[in-house]
């Protein structure tokens, strides 16, 4: 035993040494879990997707609502139900979902006497720096929608009927009440001069002055709904994991066997049991690491969140023997190193993509989806997503886990036979 | 200590060992002779126990067949093929093998075969940097990590330069006088001549002759050519005794000069074969 032990070990420091293979076992999944992340989750340079919910309809709503969408910066999908932006929110589709609400027109009015408007912006919370620009760019466009208000001579006059109601309100002296009554006087018909387009200009001294008040909060995922696109970019990114590894021992049989030290071992007081189980052993500590980096990695960087840490650990544990069982079935294939990784790359590449190693197997089309059924890469992602944003128990990850349980036992068994024929 | 009775394997209808018989002992350099497919390394094989032997026995000491885990530990195997792994360190390399061997202090036991080989000071480096000899050093410093008894030598001097040559010849010279049994197999007849106590000269998969260089050259090498040089002129003459034709030239006097050419393993060979070594 404790030879097989220091045979992994060996194996696991030889696959440090190796560039190539130590990159497409950790890094490359990273990298595949990162770009679909980006990718579906629109991180680019184009413009913010962002939801719009109006909750009662209004011109100051209308004209706020035409300023975003006209404003070049925003790619603006205005929907009628909340529950429909959030969800858009959640599925990636937007950033943020912006809620005008219905006291947004009464707010406009109240501008100048104390009151304001209010938006309300429900941001994806793993993509709070997107959020932060939005913010910048909706107080922008609202504080030209409020000053563009104002020069419309009706709706100025609706500020200013508001401004003498405080006025009448207030406990000013009588004096004072004449001074800004003389002045609203004076606005009012500067104003109706204006409305050939020449009164409505921004003030300079209200540079900082912010009519419109944003109040953000975070979008609380669901269960059963991927917080964000990284939720599942990063279960993708362990189907590349398990391909790395099992491709890099899949061969190492064959690649002991070339080079010679097969016989070494053979010679050695280890059994060819004890040899297989050491090599079975080095593939198995692999895929956890690198399963268990790709979930660190989610959940630090990118908020995704494991639902039921004792059921990732059951997984992680079975995906790990499930594909250790294939590496060894590989093993048993193919007597040279370039045969076991031609013919592994080729049947696992593809295994792997129809697992949804590439697209989400809920974006498939039905005919691939029911074929995806073949891969076991499909059943490790499932199981992973099961434990993370899908929140299954124990009953709903019994297939899976059950799948790869019997890939595993089918696979060492099986393998381990042929391989030991084949020494 | 090594114990071969009448040992046959065939691949199919081709009989690559077919009946060979030898015993080693304690402190003895076996030289296993032959052209390539001979027979040598499938016997090597069956005698490290990687593959069973179709009939005949062979036994590794009191442990018994070499296919069993007790024998294994006894065996030390340095495969004609450079087996080692070229990304690893020279330490590394010894250090994963003697632990796979369960040998106690295993970087102390590997420092200790680094220095007797002479690559202490490259034992930080990895193997793929190594000279061809280097390599070859290397790879008999592998086959004895765990102390064996019994040490199986597979053509280990392969494509080596003189000094890696000498250095290994040194060691499996200070193998033999440590006690071990070691057979060696080799092209190179000077070596065998060299070194081994006993050989064996195989052929097709059978044993042609075994005995000591010295039987082996007398029973099967030919007579020896002495040639006198007097002041009567050159005399070549052809004798199983040259000693005597020398005192008897000597007797006649006049002369100058005195050669013999002695028959060598070479010529054994192509006496038991018909062709010579590497043909």
């Amino acid at each position: 035993m404790r030879a097989a032990v220091f045979l992994a070990l060996k194996d696991l420091r030889l696959l440090l040494r190796d560039r190539a293979a130590a990159f497409f076992t950790f890094v490359f999944p990273l990298a595949i879990a990162l770009f679909f992340g980006y990718v579906f989750s629109g991180t680019t340079s184009e413009p913010l997707h962002v939801a719009a919910f109006v909750e009662q309809p209004s011109p100051a709503a209308a004209m706020l609502i035409k300023a975003l969408d006209e404003d070049g910066g925003f790619k603006l999908t205005v929907t009628d139900a909340r529950a429909a932006g959030e969800q858009l929110v959640r599925s990636g589709g937007a950033v943020a979902l912006l809620i005008v609400p219905a006291t947004y027109a009464e707010g406009i009015d109240g501008v100048f006497s104390g009151g304001g408007a209010k938006l309300g912006l429900v941001v994806d919370p793993s993509r709070r720096a997107e959020g932060a620009m939005l913010v910048g760019k909706i107080h922008e466009v609202a504080f030209r929608t409020v000053f563009a208000a104002v020069g419309d001579p009706v709706q100025f006059a609706r500020v200013l009927d508001r401004m003498e109601e405080s006025l009448k309100a207030s406990d000013f002296s009588f004096t004072d009440r004449l001074a800004i009554r003389t002045a609203l006087s004076r606005a009012r018909a500067m104003s109706a001069q204006g409305a050939d387009g020449s009164a409505a200009t921004q003030p300079q001294s209200l540079a900082d002055w912010k009519p419109v008040s944003v109040e953000i909060a975070e979008l609380s995922m669901r269960p059963g709904v991927p917080a964000n696109s990284f939720a599942i970019s990063f279960m993708q990114g362990i189907a590349w994991a398990l391909f790395g590894a099992v491709l890099s021992f899949g061969s190492g049989i064959a690649e002991e066997r070339q080079r010679g030290t097969l016989v070494r071992l053979l010679v050695s007081p280890m059994s060819p049991n004890q040899i297989l189980f050491g090599k079975a052993l080095a593939c198995f500590v692999t895929c956890l690491a690198t399963e268990w980096m790709l979930v660190f990695f989610g959940m630090f960087l990118f908020r995704v969140e494991v639902s039921h840490w004792p059921l990732m650990v059951v997984v992680t544990l079975v995906t790990a023997f499930g594909f250790s069982g294939i590496m060894m079935l590989l093993a048993a294939g193919f007597r040279t190193q370039g045969g076991a990784q031609g013919a592994g790359r080729a049947v696992l590449l593809v295994l792997a993509m129809i697992g949804g190693g590439t697209v989400p197997i809920v974006f498939m089309p039905p005919f691939l989806r029911v074929a995806s059924n073949l891969s076991p890469f499909k059943w490790a992602v499932m199981a992973a997503e099961g434990a993370t944003w899908r929140s299954w128990g124990m009953s709903e990850m019994l297939l899976p886990l059950a799948v790869l349980t019997a890939i595993g036992v089918f696979g060492l068994t099986v393998g381990t036979a042929l391989v030991r024929r084949s020494i | 200590m090594i114990r071969v009775r009448d040992i046959r394997k065939s691949f199919g209808s081709i009989a690559a060992v077919d009946g060979v018989t030898f015993d080693v002992h304690h402190g003895e350099i076996f030289g296993l002779l032959g052209p390539n497919g001979a027979g040598k390394s499938t016997a090597i094989a069956m005698c490290t126990g990687q593959s069973a032997p179709d009939s005949g026995s062979i036994e590794i000491g009191e442990a018994g067949s070499p296919r069993a885990a007790r024998a294994r530990a006894l065996i030390g195997l340095a495969p004609q093929q450079i087996a080692l792994y070229e990304e690893l360190t020279a330490r590394e390399n010894l250090v994963f093998l003697a632990r796979v061997h369960g040998v106690p202090e295993p970087v102390r036991r590997a420092d200790e075969l680094l220095d007797m080989v002479g690559l202490l000071p490259r034992a930080r480096d990895r193997v793929a940097t190594f000279s061809g000899g280097m390599q070859r050093r290397l790879n008999l410093a592998a086959a004895l990590v765990h102390n064996p008894t019994a040490i199986f030598l597979d053509e280990p001097t392969a494509g080596v330069d003189p000094q890696s040559r000498t250095a290994i010849l040194d060691v499996v010279q200070r193998l033999a006088t440590e006690g071990r049994a070691v057979i060696y197999t080799t092209h190179y007849m000077e070596e065998a001549q060299r070194i081994c106590s006993r050989v064996a000269v195989m052929d097709r998969g059978r044993v042609l002759a075994i005995g000591t260089v010295a039987e082996l050259i007398a029973a099967h090498g030919g007579e020896s050519v002495v040639t006198v040089d007097s002041l009567a002129g050159e005399h070549r003459v052809r004798t199983r005794e040259p000693l005597r034709e020398i005192e008897r030239a000597l007797a006649e006097g006049g002369v100058t000069a005195v050669r013999i050419e002695q028959p060598d393993l070479e010529m054994v060979f192509l006496a038991l074969t018909g062709r010579r070594l590497r043909d």
